[in-house]
């Protein structure tokens, strides 16, 4: 249903290359099968994000193509890729002055009716009902803002879900139901999932499990195949400048 | 006789398509149209007959008063000055609104001068909606002012928006709060092409344990320009906050300016400005919901996309 063909973003002017351009994604070939479980992981900086946002049209593709059901893509806004079914999870979700979650919620899904609306929610299960009134502003924590993130995007019902970090900011005990959800939504409505994530629980949950480093696929199989990897891959590419985990330096 | 063009501003301003139950007083043209006055709320001309004195009893509950004013006689300035004596502990909800058809190039406007005597721990809702619109060339002023007074205990929530078509506006909000009593204010203005717009608030915290909150919503969109003024003068132990954000869109221009005075040492005082223009997370993210960047930054048919996407800026 998707497919990366000869992928490149590609960015000028880093640092690390003295001014010249570096490939942020550098040359990927994937194909997504349809209603299937994708965890996409790798160390900081490895390009999941960058990845997961040309998918969604906030990267533009510098080479290669994007295929979506049988269409190139790679040329489409990010609106155009919204109606055609792909919905996009914010790692750290924008935050709007007087506007309400029910506001955000209307225009994910096109419903302003109150119980349908509350179905929806029900559905989600995630949110309370309670949230609905809230204003999507700075006085949410981060934990809410992203169950609120979580919910509008499942709401739009996509083709094609991509949640970028979905666990950041949510209190433990909410990880192990988020999972279930995004696998319910899978299993009843056939969306095909990709969570950029390092939590085992979305790494135990996936289908197929992609690791990236450098801008590259270096493994994309089931999560005892990956493990080797991923132990290997987990020395923090911080560990200069580390301060240490629970100190407000840690870059991770 | 409403007409259709009347019909369509009383549903924009009023939110009625038809009479409304319980008291209204509808005026059109600078004249009475229709009145109706409940058990609870009678409604009278005053004394030298330049508006309407509406008296709430105490204890009234549940109530509403529907007082909207509508213009499409060209050339004409209205101005109306309206009293409302709210009773102690009564519960009331009070929509206002003006809505201006032009359809020539004569100018039309309307002033409404309104004040407020709220009594002791009596609540009040006050929804007042601006809106203008027609074919014609005439400038369109709308230029309200509200006085408010309440008593001990008391409570008002206010609600004030300026939807579109207003080509100026000179808008007053003065407020004198009592011991205990409560003041929100929510100002919503949208202006475009060439529109200007000033918004003047004056809100005197005298009586101890007071608390006031005034929040602006404002978007300048084409040439447009926006001012705002809002004073809270602090005379007491009391509570007040300002809050002020302005979207420029286009080439939109705004001043804001807050002001704060603490008269007295328990006084507490905050505000809270910005102005600027949407921020690319935002517009990602309504992008990344199906809005297209057009139906974001530029001119809205959609009233239902241009409502969600300023939230409170837009809502009607």
């Amino acid at each position: 249903m998707l497919e990366l063909k000869n992928l490149y973003f590609t960015v000028t002017g880093s640092e690390e290359n003295n001014g010249g351009s570096r490939n942020i994604i550098d040359g990927i070939n994937f194909a997504f099968d349809d209603g299937k479980f994708y965890v996409i992981t790798g160390p900081n900086g490895s390009g999941k994000t960058s990845l997961a946002k040309l998918i969604m049209g906030i990267n533009p593709v510098s080479e290669g193509a994007i295929i979506y059901d049988g269409t190139d893509i790679s040329a489409l806004t990010i609106t155009e890729r919204a109606r055609a079914g792909i919905a996009y999870s914010f790692q750290q979700p924008a935050r709007f002055k007087g506007i309400t979650f029910r506001d955000l919620m209307t225009i994910a899904t096109g419903i302003d009716d109150e119980n349908n609306l509350l179905d929806i929610l029900k559905r989600v299960g995630i949110c309370p009902l309670s949230f609905l009134d809230k204003e999507v502003d700075t006085k949410l924590s981060g934990g809410e803002i992203k169950k609120i993130e979580l919910a509008t995007t499942i709401a739009a019902n996509p083709k094609l879900a991509i949640y970028d970090e979905p666990d950041t900011g949510i209190d433990l005990w909410t990880i192990g139901p988020m999972v279930s959800l995004l696998k319910k939504e899978l299993a009843e409505s056939k969306t095909t999932t990709i969570v950029v994530s390092h939590n085992r629980s979305f790494l135990e949950a996936a289908d197929v499990v992609i690791i990236i480093n450098s801008g590259r696929i270096v493994y994309s199989g089931n999560l005892e195949g990956a493990m080797p990897l991923l132990d290997d891959l987990s020395v923090c590419t911080y560990r200069d400048s580390c301060e240490g985990d629970s100190d407000a330096g840690c870059y991770r | 006789m409403l007409d259709a063009i009347d019909k369509t501003l009383l549903k924009t301003v009023a939110d009625l398509e038809e009479l409304p139950k319980g008291a209204y007083n509808i005026r059109k043209n600078g004249k009475l149209l229709s009145r109706h006055v409940s058990a609870n709320i009678n409604i009278e001309t005053n004394a030298d007959e330049t508006g309407i004195i509406v008296k709430i009893k105490p204890g009234t509950k549940n109530e509403s008063v529907h007082i909207p004013v509508i213009l499409s006689q060209a050339g004409l300035y209205d101005v109306v000055y309206n009293s409302f004596i709210v009773g102690d502990d009564a519960e009331v909800t009070i929509v206002a609104g003006c809505g201006i058809h032009c359809g020539t190039s004569d100018p039309e406007g309307h002033a409404g001068i309104h004040e407020f005597r709220v009594g002791k721990k009596a609540k009040v809702t006050y929804v007042e909606k601006h809106y203008a619109s027609g074919d014609g060339k005439g400038r369109r002023t709308l230029n309200p002012t509200t006085k408010v007074f309440l008593a001990e205990g008391a409570h008002v929530e206010m609600e004030l928006t300026q939807i579109a078509g207003v080509d100026e506006a000179n808008r007053v909000n003065e407020a004198v709060l009592g011991p205990g009593s409560l003041l929100l204010i929510t100002e919503r203005v949208l202006t475009d092409g060439d529109q200007t717009a000033v918004s003047t608030n004056n809100i005197v915290l005298s009586g101890a344990g007071s608390r006031a909150n005034m929040i602006s919503r404002s978007v300048m969109k084409g040439n447009s320009r926006q001012t705002f003024y809002a004073t809270m003068d602090a005379q007491n132990k009391c509570y007040g906050h300002i809050e002020c954000d302005a979207i420029i869109m286009d080439n939109g221009a705004n001043e804001t300016m807050p002001s704060l005075k603490a008269g007295h040492p328990d006084a507490e005082l905050t505000h809270e400005a910005s102005i600027g223009k949407i921020a690319n997370d935002q517009l990602t993210k309504l992008m990344s919901l199906g809005l297209t960047y057009d139906q974001v930054c530029q001119n809205k048919k959609d009233r239902n996309e241009a409502d969600v996407m300023f939230g409170d800026h837009l809502k009607i």
